[in-house]
């Protein structure tokens, strides 16, 4: 986690795909908002430019010629694999992919590369990181971004621009934004951001935004259990009446046979000290209290 | 996603593991056979024979009765279009899966050499499940620590091979009957990743060629967004962008005593100028008389509210669902102009920025 603790306005960013039709939007939005964008691949395009970025044909050229150190994946899910075995292999330390629908073995296979390397992999699938005011990997609206003390930890993207959207219009700000994503196997995972979580100066309160399926809520609940932060945790739990067998939009938001059901992880949450909503309204509402705001 | 036993049991057939002798039936006129029977519903949900979907028949009579009871009966919601009927297997019952460990990070192969259906009252420890790397020699060496059974760990090498090669989350055989005679399937939990469909095409003409127990999974690799169809009989249509949110909306509409019809993530950054997705929803929508209000909510991160607006307003008056009234919530990107614009080109629209109050109109018309 050292890569994410240390992301800031001055970390030198590439954008791998970056003359895609997404990849070119977004690395100007990305610049506009202040993330220091060095670099982009393209295959078609390298020697070129985007806006003055310079393009090269791969990682290692990239990170050869600007000293680049995290990169954001802007290519598509059947693409992802490939793109982050060649930043791993760049000396990337931090990856951001955004790509929706990677196969869950890809997924497995990278997990387990970076975590070897000692790579930060955030993904598969994630509306990205921000510190807000600062810089931002990804695609977070700025509708929704603004300093202040509150960490948002979440795998969806459009429930937690909710939850920031509403916060930001009480004078709620974020410390810190990060998507862990809907993937069953990813990057990052919620408990691995506690130690995180309890170092990081900004962050006064906690906001998890999960929902039903997989184990990962249950995971955060017994590591915060072992280990308090010593902050106040929110949460927002999606998917009480997701259909079991069928996949709600998220691969990883999947039940079968009872398990990864909203009612062991607020059963889990609750026992390790969290506060577990069941509503929006209900989870802003107590934020706001927290901080004095009127909700 | 859970391909249902019959589906199952083709791909473990494919890759050499035995199962009983059966075939699928739809229609309970179907002439059974007089010796004994298993009738078990083809659901894509699990803890079918709790749910009553599972009988063990003695005869023709009784066969046929099962299935006149299954057929067309619903198990957790969904309904029973088809029964595997199999001739029952013999043997000890055994527990044997290759899982994708999401948590571990890792391939977890479990094996339980007696207990069979009761899996779940086991503990596991070293010494009936182990983690491994995704690999097929990891996952052999694992079982090989597991078991010494020949038979099983034949089963194991070709689970093995399947699991790896199909990209499964899950690969179960519960019970695996093992005898004399080798080890026989008893019944199989294959669960997909229909991420992978695309380069899977084996899997892809298994799902199409029973369409219609796949309605979920075939749609969104039809179409490119998901819509989940959660109560036929609801009264709400969900127009909604984002898997979370929209998760999140059901839930709240549902908690108020609101039925929506469907779960919708219509991903508003592919629409790229075409009502053509939004109409697709509108159609099927429309195909519910117990539609009585239609709730658009779309949070714009990116997408232009301006443009979404009035594509909304081309797919209405393409299908305007026999005219039941539109409650539209937009926020961000763009969308006070939207909001202005909608307002004049669609007087009749409840138009909301904010959730909650939005969130309660659609309960009014709802209940």
């Amino acid at each position: 986690m050292n890569a994410l603790a240390e992301f800031s306005a001055r970390t030198r960013v590439l954008v791998q795909g970056a003359s895609g039709r997404m990849g070119r939007r977004h690395t100007q939005l990305m610049r506009d908002y202040g993330t220091h964008i060095v670099a982009g691949t393209s295959l078609r395009e390298a020697g070129g430019n985007i806006d003055g970025i310079p393009l090269f044909a791969d990682c290692a050229a990239a990170v050869h010629a600007t000293g680049a150190s995290a990169s954001i994946c802007m290519v598509p899910p059947l693409e992802t694999r490939a793109a982050v075995e060649e930043a791993v292999a760049a000396g990337i330390n931090l990856v951001v992919t955004i790509a929706e629908g990677v196969p869950v073995h890809d997924a497995l296979h990278l997990r387990r590369l970076t975590q070897q390397h000692n790579v930060t992999w955030i993904g598969a699938s994630t509306p990205g990181i921000a510190l807000p005011g600062q810089a931002k990997l990804g695609f977070l609206p700025n509708v929704a971004l603004a300093p202040g003390p509150v960490a948002l930890l979440t795998k969806s993207g459009t429930l937690s621009y909710e939850v920031g959207y509403r916060l930001v219009q009480l004078g709620l700000g974020q410390s810190l934004w990060l998507g862990v994503g809907g993937d069953a196997v990813k990057g990052t995972r919620f408990a691995e951001l506690l130690p995180l979580m309890a170092q990081h100066g900004p962050t006064e309160a906690v906001v998890l935004i999960g929902e039903v399926g997989g184990t990962e809520e249950e995971e955060f609940a017994a590591a915060l259990a072992a280990r308090p932060i010593g902050k106040p945790v929110l949460c927002l739990l999606a998917g009480r009446e997701a259909k079991e067998g069928v996949a709600m939009g998220h691969a990883g938001a999947l039940t079968y046979g009872g398990a990864g059901t909203l009612a062991s992880k607020t059963t889990a949450l609750e026992a390790a000290g969290a506060e577990v909503f069941a509503s929006t309204a209900a989870l802003v509402a107590r934020c706001a209290g927290l901080f004095g705001k009127r909700a | 996603m859970l391909l249902v036993e019959a589906d199952g049991k083709a791909l473990l057939r494919q890759y050499g593991i035995s199962v009983p002798e059966g075939q699928v039936v739809r229609d309970a006129a179907w002439t059974a056979p007089a010796a004994a029977r298993v009738v078990k519903a083809q659901v894509t949900v699990g803890g079918r024979g709790k749910a009553g979907g599972v009988a063990l028949c003695r005869d023709a009579t009784e066969t046929q009765a099962a299935l006149a009871r299954i057929l067309g009966s619903s198990i957790k919601g969904h309904a029973v279009h088809a029964c595997l009927v199999e001739a029952p297997a013999t043997g000890r019952e055994c527990y044997l899966s290759i899982l994708l460990d999401a948590g571990a990070g890792a391939v977890r192969v479990t094996f339980i050499a007696e207990g069979g259906v009761e899996v779940e009252s086991h503990t596991l420890d070293a010494s009936t499940s182990r983690l491994c790397a995704p690999d097929e020699a990891s996952i052999n060496a694992a079982l090989a620590a597991l078991t010494d059974d020949a038979a099983v760990r034949e089963v194991g090498t070709k689970l093995a091979t399947l699991f790896l090669r199909e990209e499964l989350m899950l690969a179960e055989i519960n019970p695996l009957f093992v005898g004399p005679a080798g080890a026989v399937a008893g019944d199989a939990k294959l669960v997909l990743d229909g991420n992978a469909l695309h380069r899977q095409p084996g899997q892809e003409a298994l799902l199409r060629g029973n369409a219609t127990l796949y309605p979920d999974a075939l749609r969104k690799l039809d179409e490119g967004f998901d819509y989940v169809e959660l109560d036929p009989k609801g009264s709400i249509g969900l127009i909604t962008t984002g898997a979370g949110l929209s998760m999140m909306l059901v839930d709240e509409l549902t908690a108020r005593g609101a039925r929506p019809i469907n779960f919708l993530d219509i991903r508003t950054g592919q629409l790229r100028g075409s009502p053509a997705r939004l109409i697709r929803v509108l159609e099927w929508l429309s195909e519910h008389p117990s539609l009585r209000v239609l709730f658009v909510n779309i949070f714009a991160g990116i997408t232009d509210q301006r443009e979404f607006a009035k594509l909304l307003a081309e797919a209405l008056a393409a299908q305007p669902c026999g005219g039941v009234p539109v409650v539209a919530r937009l926020v961000g990107n763009g969308s006070e102009e939207a909001r202005a614009w909608l307002a004049e080109a669609r007087p009749d629209i409840a138009i909301f920025e904010d959730l909650e109050p939005s969130i309660a109109r659609v309960a009014e018309h709802a209940l």
